[in-house]
């Protein structure tokens, strides 16, 4: 994780960048005007083996490429075979282990994406925030050898969904992003809600800064009470009550954000300016007194104690166990998991005190995860990363991609109301003419700011028979060989067949 | 014109929802003006319509005479206007108002999304569709919103590479093989690009109906009409008209946009004739302007606007939301027409008849108490 500013960054390799940029300058220059500039180093060498599945169905090694990745890559099933499912588990469990230099130089090269501290981002050209963001998550799904990590960190960001649309996010979206959701995507779960609770983001996006305590003209504002848990932690049906989330509203009275302007709600913000939106605890607008939070007393006089008290009983609760285990068992096994499923991953949950990683363990070592391969719909996300990283494509993750992702709606971080992307097919069904159509332009390099070798692709794999069980993670079906053969574009033809739409 | 079933099976009854924003906010006093009253005349010596030339709409009121198409609207009663319309934004800057409009306030994601996510899964490629460069704000995070600028980029066989026939003939057998709601949802696909490849872009509209042919915003109607008609289950479209901004010289930019606007709406009804019984056309615009008329023969940017809805059940024919009239001092800051009617409040009744429910209703506008418009009663 980077600690140095971003302003102190720049300000120390001014030098470096300064070449950089005049190489780049260079590049384009010898291209000419409107051509894009591709180095190779973000494409996969293709250098070891890369024998696709002989089976011909999805076999263990194909699904766990499925589910802990956004889709394979060229010869990853190889790679896999060979280490073994249960080594492939431990090393994505463990990110920090893992080399990422292709991912780190294709987000340096188009977008760098960290302030620190977070006021730092005000001075930027707000409509450039979101932009950079949206990017940096697409470049990281595609390229990032951490990929399960990646995968999490998709899943955390609709679990904690924040549209940056909304007032100051557009500024505090990112720091959100690094301290909340990256930070602790393979974490404990406990201390990622502690974390999104004193997120100026959050407290932003669900008014949680506007939540001061009971006065004869305001009222606490319950906006992130409910949500926290309605969608946070219990779940709609856990077992809370109205009661419940006033008592919870009381109890995070007074935390908000320092702001330039004093709406009546901030903190004012004096100077130096980077303190902009730098979270605090005013105790004058803070309830004091006693509260009961399901069922659990919290005496008064515990100040901005009162959070972490809220935090722990929310987050330890049975139903938050319950509700946590079943997304997780949507995303990972099917749209309608067994309860036996969940119980276990629940289970898991309890006795591990939110611990992710134990937690994904046991999901993975359930029977009902072994018998679910191909059973999820992708989402359109899970589908554009997947057909870029099938074709080892090199792209910039700009307008080009993009635009594909909003007719299909499903741009990163856009997601207006606070449940975030649905996880089910029934969402996403009617997008398949978006991705037929994406699957035909990306395989004939007809979209802005992206290019696939398909020659050099099938050459290294070996031809076409290769080339499709490398696609499809399996054995084709007669059907599917002479479709292929027949359809005057393969490639496009198998990444829009509905096998490449599951995983 | 043969029985097809709408594409999308999880909606009964084929409404769509056209929603016209004009851009650069548009002078409601010229374009439903206050001709009966003195002192509209005293405001604008130089800009206000004459009586003797306005289209007469009740003893207070009269179109522009280049609003003029869409008298049979107004006299069949299919339309409503609604005096001192806007937003609760009193910074009058485009930007702003218009952010906020989309928006439905400080919310994330445009009002327009919100509506279509509540609205559930459609299995339509094309529930909503904006006719533009760019998806408007009022349909950011929508589910399968695609901005389009012809109904060609839509298609697969007409823009594909190679051998585009034999790829969908082999695309369909693949598909063909799947159980289930990928395959249905396949067959939903492959009929919704089969009616609209099958859209004759040359045909004559409907009813004589005439569109401007060099006209992006009656194209774009054309073809929200033509998509209306191909029944592919359009929920929603959003159709633009830009330069309303009128500082300078009013009467040279606005009479040609009132033109193309009553031309466009009224080529829309009359092509879709009754399916416009289910079809709901808002024009809405982000403020109105100063009541006043300054030195250059212009308007600068003022609060309360005009709005229409024009469509089925509409109960129109009448001026809704009250008049509050021009008197000085009623009038709202550097002396604009008060916004006494807030966008939402137009909006909410025409959502309701378009399948949102009261729950639906507080999440498309949230931290606002809705007073809807009788816009049906």
């Amino acid at each position: 994780m980077k600690k140095t500013s971003r302003r102190e960054f720049i300000a120390a390799g001014t030098g470096a960048i300064a070449m950089s940029a005049l190489i780049l300058k260079s590049a384009q220059g010898l291209l000419g005007k409107g051509a894009q500039y591709f180095g190779r180093d973000l494409q996969r060498p293709l250098d070891g083996p890369l024998t696709p599945s002989a089976a011909t169905d999805i076999d263990s090694v194909a699904h766990a490429l499925n589910r802990f990745t956004f889709g394979p890559g060229p010869g990853d099933y190889a790679r896999v075979s060979a280490m073994g499912i249960e080594a492939f588990l431990e090393e994505q469990l463990a990110p920090e282990k893992i080399e990422d230099g292709a991912c780190e130089r294709a987000v340096s090269r188009f977008g760098e994406c960290w302030w620190e501290p977070v006021g730092e981002a005000y001075d930027e050209d707000d409509e450039a925030l979101s932009p950079l963001l949206r990017r940096v998550a697409l470049l990281r799904a595609i390229y990032s050898k951490r990929q399960l990590f990646e995968v999490m960190c998709e899943f955390w960001s609709d679990h904690l969904n924040i549209d940056p649309g909304k007032g100051d996010c557009r500024y505090v979206k990112i720091s959100d992003d690094q301290k909340v959701i990256r930070e602790n995507a393979l974490g404990n779960f406990g201390a990622m809600i502690r974390a999104s609770a004193k997120s100026p983001a959050m407290l932003w996006y669900l008014d949680g800064r506007a939540n001061t305590k009971s006065t004869p003209g305001e009222k606490p504002n319950e906006n992130y009470a409910r949500e926290l848990m309605e969608l946070h932690t219990l779940g709609v049906h856990g077992g809370y009550t109205q009661q419940d989330v006033m008592e919870v509203a009381r109890c995070l009275t007074g935390w908000t954000i320092l702001a330039k302007k004093d709406d009546g709600f901030s903190g004012k913000l004096l100077k130096p300016m980077k303190d902009r939106a730098k979270v605090v605890f005013r105790k004058e607008a803070h309830d004091d007194g006693a509260k009961s939070v399901l069922g659990q007393e919290i005496p008064g006089g515990l100040g901005e104690g009162d959070l972490d008290r809220v935090v722990d009983i929310v987050t330890t609760h049975p139903g938050t166990a319950q509700y946590i285990a079943s997304k997780l068992c949507v995303r990972f096994i099917s749209d309608e998991p067994r309860p036996s499923a969940v119980d276990a991953v629940a289970r898991s949950f309890t006795e591990s005190k939110g611990d992710i990683k134990t937690v994904l363990r046991a999901l993975f070592a359930t029977p009902e995860f072994h018998a679910s391969a191909g059973a999820k719909f992708k989402r359109p996300f899970h589908f554009i990363v997947s057909a870029l990283r099938a074709t080892n494509a090199e792209t910039d993750a700009d307008r080009g991609v993009e635009k594909y992702l909003e007719r299909m709606g499903q741009v990163p971080f856009r997601y207006p109301t606070p449940d975030g992307y649905p996880a089910r097919a029934s969402h996403w069904l009617a997008t398949l003419p978006w991705r037929w159509k994406f699957a035909l332009a990306l395989s004939n390099n007809r979209i802005e700011g992206t290019r696939i070798d398909r020659k050099t692709l099938e050459q290294k794999l070996g031809g076409n028979a290769a080339l499709i069980a490398s696609l499809l993670n399996r054995q084709p079906i007669a059907d599917e060989s002479d479709a292929f053969q027949k359809s005057g574009d393969g490639l496009a033809l198998m990444l829009a067949s509905p096998a490449f739409q599951r995983a | 014109m043969t029985a097809k079933a709408n594409i999308s099976t999880t909606r009964d009854d084929g409404r769509t929802l056209v929603v016209v924003f004009l851009r650069g906010a548009a002078d409601g006093l010229t374009l439903v003006a206050p001709i009966a009253d003195d002192n509209y005349h005293k405001f604008r010596p130089r800009l206000a319509v004459k009586a003797k030339d306005a289209v007469r709409l009740d003893d207070t009121f009269g179109f522009h005479p280049n609003l003029r198409a869409l008298e049979p609207a107004w006299k069949d009663g299919d339309l409503a206007i609604i005096h001192g319309a806007g937003g609760e934004s009193d910074s009058r800057s485009h930007f702003e108002a218009q952010d906020m409009m989309e928006h439905g306030g400080l919310a994330a994601g445009g009002w327009l999304a919100r509506f279509l996510r509540a609205r559930g899964p459609s299995q339509s490629p094309l529930s909503a569709v904006a006719l533009s460069a760019t998806l408007p704000e009022s349909l950011s995070g929508a589910p399968s919103a695609a901005a389009l600028q012809s109904l060609e980029e839509f298609a697969i066989s007409k823009n594909g590479e190679g051998n585009s026939e034999a790829f969908t003939r082999e695309l369909r057998r693949l598909y063909e093989l799947e159980n289930g709601p990928v395959k249905s949802a396949a067959a939903a696909t492959f009929e919704a690009l089969h009616r609209i490849e099958s859209i004759d872009a040359k045909a004559k509209p409907a009813n004589g109906a005439d569109y401007d042919e060099k006209d992006y915003f009656a194209q774009g109607l054309r073809q929200v009409a033509q998509l209306v008609r191909a029944e592919v289950g359009l929920d929603a479209a959003s159709v633009d008209l830009h330069g309303w901004d009128t500082h300078f010289t009013q009467q040279s930019g606005i009479e040609p946009l009132m033109l193309r606007l009553a031309n466009g709406l009224a080529a829309f009804r009359k092509d879709l004739g009754e399916r416009m019984a289910t079809t709901t056309v808002v024009v809405m615009t982000e403020f109105g302007r100063r009541v006043a008329e300054n030195a250059s023969f212009g308007t600068d940017h003022g609060r309360g606007g005009v709005s229409f809805v024009m469509g089925g059940g509409v109960k129109g024919g009448r001026v809704l939301g009250g008049w509050t009239g021009l008197k000085p001092e009623i009038l709202d800051g550097p002396g604009d027409l008060p916004v006494t009617n807030n966008y939402r409040n137009i909006l909410a009744p025409v959502l309701t008849r378009h399948g949102a429910d009261t729950a639906g209703l507080a999440n498309i506008f949230p931290d606002f108490a809705l007073k809807p418009l009788g816009l049906y009663a």
